[in-house]
């Protein structure tokens, strides 16, 4: 009896201290498993499927808990052997489709980077051709920075990172697209389009007088029609603020409308110059009636000295439209006081 | 008087056991939560992050071993001590080898920034020898912007380097550079446009 007693103690002691550890070797490739998969980021990429794996470990270590609380004869770590391998499967699965989801990403951001480097270009490009939005290039330089930035983090595999960066990204375009679209819209309006085309077409008609020139400040471009043919297109530069028509002095726009040639300078300080004569009538209307509505400060003065001169067709004016020096030298001497001048946004 | 004898040491050993396993280290879980929870809030993660991702999962594994024994009737607690113990003296000695962590990061930070700021200076200094006003051309005025947004991104370099995001900051000062020296050389290649023009107007 007392030997019974004994055995039965040991047994209990032996049972209960020293066969503490989770014993089976699944447990320890399931941790390493584990974190592999944590470190390549599955809780982030995958996090759904991540947590019913984590919630399956747990529950699997509770059942081998339980299983190492009994008798040592008395356990059975079959079924809970067969989870562990389970489970072991499901982390190669989600292995699986954490390689295709990265795949999958690491597209979406590429493509994302392609896109935004294209808007990139593209308003660089507006805010060059334009001269519009000098301002918009300081949001276009943080984007860039931005993208950089995602970028290199993409680089290094980081793709949650990269894609919070491209998102601040495509807020500042985002914001650079709204204001170059206020400056455009004007360009999208039917009547606007058909005044000047209507003017276009005058211009053109004046041609069969003499010269005739026409300017269209979305295309940067001058052309000289001769018996309503063009005879001569140069690039031309335009005021800071050129896509915008003019409504006062100071605004640094490009004047839009039907003016004439009214004097030649043979030594203007931008190599020579033909003065235009802005404003006229339908800028005088159109300046008294901005200041009415308000549109314009009280104070505003409606200007005037608007050229055509020299100095390069890539520089910016206040207002002017200016060529390059061999150009202008052939225009002043084409052109005399009287030949129409006309200023539109756009043809099309 | 044997059989007496024979409960006597059966009592005496299961006491033994049960004295040796029965207490839940409690003062050394409190010590190593602190211990994990300091270096983690010291930025462990920002700096090192499978460093802290290994500490905590060997925490975990402690107290899943207490709650083993726990579970049992005659617990033993010496490996999930043992298992604390480890856990702590790791986090301490993170926790002391952080400054170092973070001071290289800082001071790579700080280099990047300097690294940057030159090379914004340099546009800069570009810049203000490029004409201004009427007759400027348009690329050099459109890259007056450039620098503005340079500037900009600058200043959140400084306020990232204060809130001691100096990864991040020396990644955005990185790109900065990257950046103004690009923009250096466009005010250059503008530059000499110009300066190839001149001749022309003769």
């Amino acid at each position: 009896m007392k030997f019974l007693t004994l055995f039965s103690l040991i047994i209990i002691i032996l049972n209960g201290c020293f066969k503490s550890e989770l014993s089976l070797p699944e447990v320890d490739l399931l941790e390493k498993q584990y974190y592999n998969l944590w470190k390549a980021q599955a809780h982030l990429y995958l996090p759904i499927e991540f947590n019913l794996y984590q919630e399956r470990i747990k529950k699997a270590k509770n059942h081998l808990r339980e299983i190492e609380s009994k008798l040592f004869f008395l356990r059975d770590y079959n079924p809970v052997q067969k989870e562990f391998i389970e489970i072991l499967k499901q982390g190669e699965e989600l292995s699986k489709s954490l390689e295709i989801e990265l795949q999958r990403r690491s597209l979406l951001i590429l493509q994302r980077i392609n896109k935004i480097e294209d808007k990139i270009k593209n308003l660089n490009n507006f805010t060059l051709n334009a001269n519009e939005g000098i301002n918009l290039r300081r949001n276009l330089t943080k984007s860039e920075i931005l993208l950089y930035e995602g970028r290199s983090l993409y680089e290094r595999g980081r793709y949650i990172d990269s894609e919070e960066k491209l998102n601040n990204v495509e807020k500042y375009l985002d914001e650079s697209e709204k204001k170059m679209s206020k400056i455009l819209n004007r360009f999208k309006e039917i009547n606007q389009i058909e005044k000047w085309k209507k003017w276009a077409k005058e211009a053109i008609h004046d041609s069969k007088k003499g010269y005739s020139i026409l300017i269209i400040k979305i295309e940067r471009k001058m052309i000289i029609y001769k018996d309503e043919k063009p005879i001569k297109i140069y690039p031309i530069g335009l005021g800071l603020r050129g896509l915008s028509d003019k409504y006062h002095a100071k605004d640094y726009a490009t004047p839009e409308g039907r003016y004439k040639v009214i004097r030649k300078n043979p030594k203007s300080k931008y190599y020579k110059a033909l003065l235009i004569n802005y404003p006229n009538e339908e800028d005088i209307r159109e300046f008294y009636k901005a200041k009415t509505k308000g549109l314009i400060p009280k104070t505003a003065k409606i200007g005037g000295l608007i050229e055509i001169h020299g100095g390069g067709s890539n520089s910016i004016t206040y207002g002017c439209i200016s060529l390059d020096n061999e150009q202008m030298e052939e225009l002043y001497g084409l052109v005399d006081e009287g030949v129409p001048v006309t200023i539109v946004g756009a043809l099309n | 008087m044997k059989k007496g004898l024979i409960l006597l040491l059966i009592t005496l050993l299961v006491m033994a056991f049960v004295s040796g396993c029965a207490k839940k280290p409690t003062k050394e879980i409190e010590e190593t939560q602190t211990a994990v929870n300091n270096v983690i809030s010291e930025g462990l993660g920002k700096y090192s992050p499978d460093d802290e991702k290994k500490l905590k999962d060997a925490l975990a594994a402690a107290m899943e071993e207490i709650k083993t024994q726990e579970g049992k009737t005659f617990k033993n607690f010496d490996k999930a001590k043992q298992m604390l113990a480890d856990v702590k003296k790791n986090a301490e000695e993170l926790k002391a080898s952080l400054p170092q962590k973070k001071e290289a990061a800082k001071q790579n930070a700080l280099q990047a920034q300097e690294g940057a700021k030159a090379s914004v200076e340099e546009a800069k200094s570009l810049l203000a020898k490029a004409p201004k006003g009427k007759g400027t051309a348009a690329d050099i005025e459109a890259l007056r912007g450039d620098v503005k947004g340079l500037e900009d991104s600058l200043n959140e370099v400084q306020s990232l380097i204060e809130k001691e995001e100096f990864i991040e900051a020396s990644n955005k000062a990185n790109a900065i550079k990257e950046k103004a020296t690009g923009v250096s050389n466009q005010i250059k290649e503008a530059m000499e446009k110009i300066k190839a023009k001149k001749p022309a107007k003769k």
